[in-house]
């Protein structure tokens, strides 16, 4: 597989989960309400527009904050290099350049994904936002549903798997770090109510009452998205799926000791500290520092797999 | 009786004076059209347009698209070529002519090539002069001397034929560099057999499939290596050129690599492919980039597209090239002049197709005619293409017409001319009827190193989407028809 393919890949897998992470997170912010929302015309807005971290790109060409400007510019601006529409657009330019290595199925997906967002309006997103954003999801599990039946399991899979797992890990976080920065002088209830946002959007309500039914605070909610082994979004989770995908990318036994080890080691560095994390770690104050810490070890490790896969030059004779 | 068909028999449109491909003088059907075209009577308006979106539709959704870049614009537009579904039919016996003239033409093209970049016999024996070759834009002295894979230069070509009023075949141009428009040919005869497959089955047409079998072998004939399985990849300047989608389809039809020049490396005169499992040699790179940007090294210093080495690679025998950087010395407007001599010169024989009657000014004789029938005539600048430089005799006032009679009395050998040709007609769909179009053909050619010249059956058919139009090209909204050579 030629560096640049494997690359696209990462993307793909990337720019799927990010759209579908994005349209979570709207749909939800949507449909809660806040005090501030009474009474500032535009906080609702403009919270969605944090939430999404744009605020200097959305301000940059807008003035204030109305429904019709903010979801048109998170959800169908192709100038907005981080909306949903610019996701979806990316991730199938990505494709477009490997076809030829992909079952045809997920071309289709992507595309048809892609050529209905081309033709929605902010007239449409308005005529029934949850509808809306129910389909954007239901589009890009299809992706993954086909992805996850037909495709062989190769590196060409492994890299779209990375993709997703250090997106997915990486958005989690970033939601936590949202909440946590954002509550730090506000009353518990507070902290609370938005926690509890954050678990719907990342879909994480009901699993999270099956095993805090009774305990619903701040402390296990934030325990619960960063260290539960079997909620497939938070971060731990994320980070074993990371580990494996990466260790089981098939190389060359020369190219061992390079690159890739390192891509694996950091990974499972990671994964262990989280495996090994204490409670007290999860709250108060040291969570901030812990947040802080995993979007640090995010970051790093997708400049190492660039690196290690995607930018290397010259040939080892 | 159906709408579109009202008189059976009688064509629905007036003819003019142009030769329509459906419709012969008498205003009957000709009878290799016979078929289709009860085919197409006996459905409805309603019916015809629904399966005109339905193809438009698919071709979107398969991303079968051509890119439209605009600087002026932050995101390039794909587009659809407009397909239309009433087939083009040639029958056998007319194309087994076509087919001979074209497989003529291309060995003289090729052997002619080769003979410029070696001995230049053609100009030392006065048939081309020597200005032409040393004036040229296209030739590459890089290329002197070299010795190229099997002496096959125009592995692919693209020869653009029209029919005139007389009803004979004329060549227009003879594209030797990148052609494109492969992609269309194939998948528009997939999208009919998708439509129409009872039309296909029951008419005994020749199969263009096997074509694409054609295509890898000749690729894989010039490697230079003795590998069984010879590396080969498709040199593609990027995802925004107009013709992405023809590239990546070639290449995954083929199976070969499609790749941009940053993931190529060229080292110790050896070029390799990037690849997560380290680095693979390259033996055959089928490019569809322009010579000037395929190595900064050797040409264009400042183009990121190539891989730097490449032609020193290319030099010392390690990879093959195709086509041969250099054979666009053999394509250019004014060179086309001289094909049939070359034709005569080096296989001794009568060319089959004819060129379109052109005029050198820099001949007296043709001059003065020229001069007094400046009204029927093209003029072109030799040294100018995209149509600069032109002058359309039958549009231009009295003034235009006095100004290049002056600008080809001062320097007439910067000018040849053409009389104005009439595109033949064919119907196509719209709005349910069928409306008449002009269009032209661009065959396509291909040559492996046993340098025996395979004319894909068919060809692509351009249609001039406007009414009265003469313009075929698919960046001026033309359009395409699948065409058929009956078995």
């Amino acid at each position: 597989m030629l560096n640049r393919n494997a690359e696209a890949l990462f993307w793909i897998g990337r720019y799927i989960e990010r759209a579908e992470n994005h349209a979570r997170l709207i749909d939800v912010h949507y449909h809660i309400q806040q005090e501030e929302d009474f009474r500032a015309e535009g906080h609702k807005w403009s919270r969605l527009i944090d939430a999404l971290g744009v605020r200097n790109e959305y301000q940059q060409q807008f003035d204030g904050f109305s429904e019709q400007d903010v979801l048109s510019f998170i959800t169908l601006d192709l100038g907005n290099s981080n909306s949903l529409f610019s996701c979806v657009h990316q991730a199938r330019n990505n494709l477009r350049t490997l076809r030829q290595h992909l079952p045809s199925e997920l071309w289709d997906i992507i595309n048809s994904f892609n050529l209905w967002l081309g033709e929605q309006s902010v007239a449409d997103i308005l005529s029934g936002p949850h509808q809306f954003y129910q389909q954007v999801k239901e589009r890009a599990a299809m992706f993954l549903g086909a992805e996850q039946s037909v495709m062989l399991r190769g590196n060409e899979w492994r890299f779209i798997g990375s993709g997703r797992f250090l997106e997915r890990a990486e958005n989690t976080t970033r939601i936590l770090q949202a909440v946590t920065v954002s509550c730090k002088s506000k009353d518990i209830n507070a902290i609370y109510t938005q926690l509890q946002a954050v678990l719907k959007s990342v879909s994480g309500y009901q699993a999270f009452r099956r095993y805090y039914a009774d305990a619903m605070s701040p402390e296990s909610i934030l325990e619960f998205l960063i260290v539960n082994a079997y909620f497939p979004r938070s971060i731990r989770f994320s980070f074993h799926k990371l580990e494996e995908h990466l260790a089981k990318l098939r190389l060359d036994s020369s190219e061992k000791g390079s690159g890739h080890e390192r891509v694996i080691r950091q990974a499972g560095k990671i994964k262990a500290e989280l495996d090994y994390m204490e409670k007290e770690e999860m709250s108060g104050d040291l969570v901030e520092d812990v947040l802080q810490s995993l979007m640090g070890s995010c970051q790093k490790l997708g400049r190492t797999m660039e690196g290690a896969f995607f930018r290397r030059e010259g040939v080892s004779a | 009786m159906s709408k579109l068909d009202p008189l059976p028999g009688l064509s629905p449109y007036p003819l003019q004076h142009f030769y329509d491909e459906m419709y012969a003088e008498e205003r009957s059907i000709r009878p290799h059209y016979k078929h289709v075209n009860r085919m197409f009577s006996g459905m409805s308006p309603e019916e015809l347009q629904l399966k005109q979106k339905m193809m438009q539709r698919r071709m979107m959704e398969e991303g079968i698209t051509f890119t439209l870049y605009n600087p002026a614009q932050d995101h390039p537009m794909e587009r659809t070529i407009p397909f239309d579904m009433i087939p083009r039919i040639i029958p056998k016996g007319e194309w087994e002519r076509l087919e001979a003239g074209i497989v003529q033409r291309i060995t003289a093209l090729n052997l002619f090539i080769h003979d410029i970049y070696h001995e230049q016999y053609i100009v030392k024996d006065g048939i081309v002069p020597r200005r032409m070759i040393i004036s040229n834009c296209y030739f590459r002295p890089e290329m002197s001397g070299l010795r190229v894979p099997g002496g096959a230069y125009v592995t692919t070509s693209g020869i653009d034929l029209i029919r005139h009023h007389d009803g004979e075949y004329y060549v227009l141009e003879d594209n030797l560099r990148t052609p494109s428009g492969f992609s269309y040919l194939f998948k528009g005869r997939s999208l009919m057999n998708q439509l129409f497959p009872e039309l296909s089955l029951a008419s005994s047409i020749r199969d263009v499939d096997h074509s694409l079998n054609r295509f890898l072998s000749v690729l894989r004939s010039l490697s230079p290596s003795r590998t069984k399985d010879p590396v080969i990849a498709l040199l593609t300047p990027g995802e925004y050129n107009s013709a992405y989608y023809e590239h990546a389809f070639l290449a995954q039809q083929m199976g070969i690599h499609l790749v941009e020049g940053r993931d190529l490396v060229a080292q110790d005169h050896k070029v390799y492919l990037k690849e997560m499992n380290g680095m693979r040699r390259v033996d055959v790179l089928y490019r569809r980039l322009d010579d000037d940007f395929l190595d900064p090294l050797a040409f264009q210093p400042n183009s990121l597209l190539g891989v730097a080495g490449l032609m020193n690679a290319y030099r010392a025998g390690n990879i093959a090239i195709a086509n041969a950087p250099g054979t666009g010395v053999a394509d250019d407007k004014a060179m086309y002049v001289y094909v049939p001599d070359m034709i005569r010169y080096y296989l001794n024989e009568e060319p089959i197709l004819g060129n379109v009657p052109t005029y050198l000014l820099s001949r007296t004789m043709e001059r003065q005619y020229v001069l007094d029938h400046l009204k029927e005539m093209v003029v072109k600048e030799t040294s100018l293409s995209g149509g600069y430089g032109m002058l359309i005799g039958s549009e231009a006032s009295k003034d235009e017409l006095a100004e290049f009679r002056l600008k080809i009395l001062a320097d007439p050998a910067r000018y040849i001319a053409q009389p104005i040709m009439s595109l033949s007609r064919a119907p196509v769909l719209s709005g349910g009827r069928m409306t008449p179009r002009h269009i032209d053909l661009r065959a396509f050619v291909l040559m492996g190193a046993d340098r025996k010249p395979h004319v894909i059956p068919g060809g692509l058919t351009r249609v001039a989407m406007k009414e009265g139009s003469l313009v075929v090209n698919s960046s001026q909204g033309g359009g395409v028809k699948d065409t058929w050579v009956m078995a």
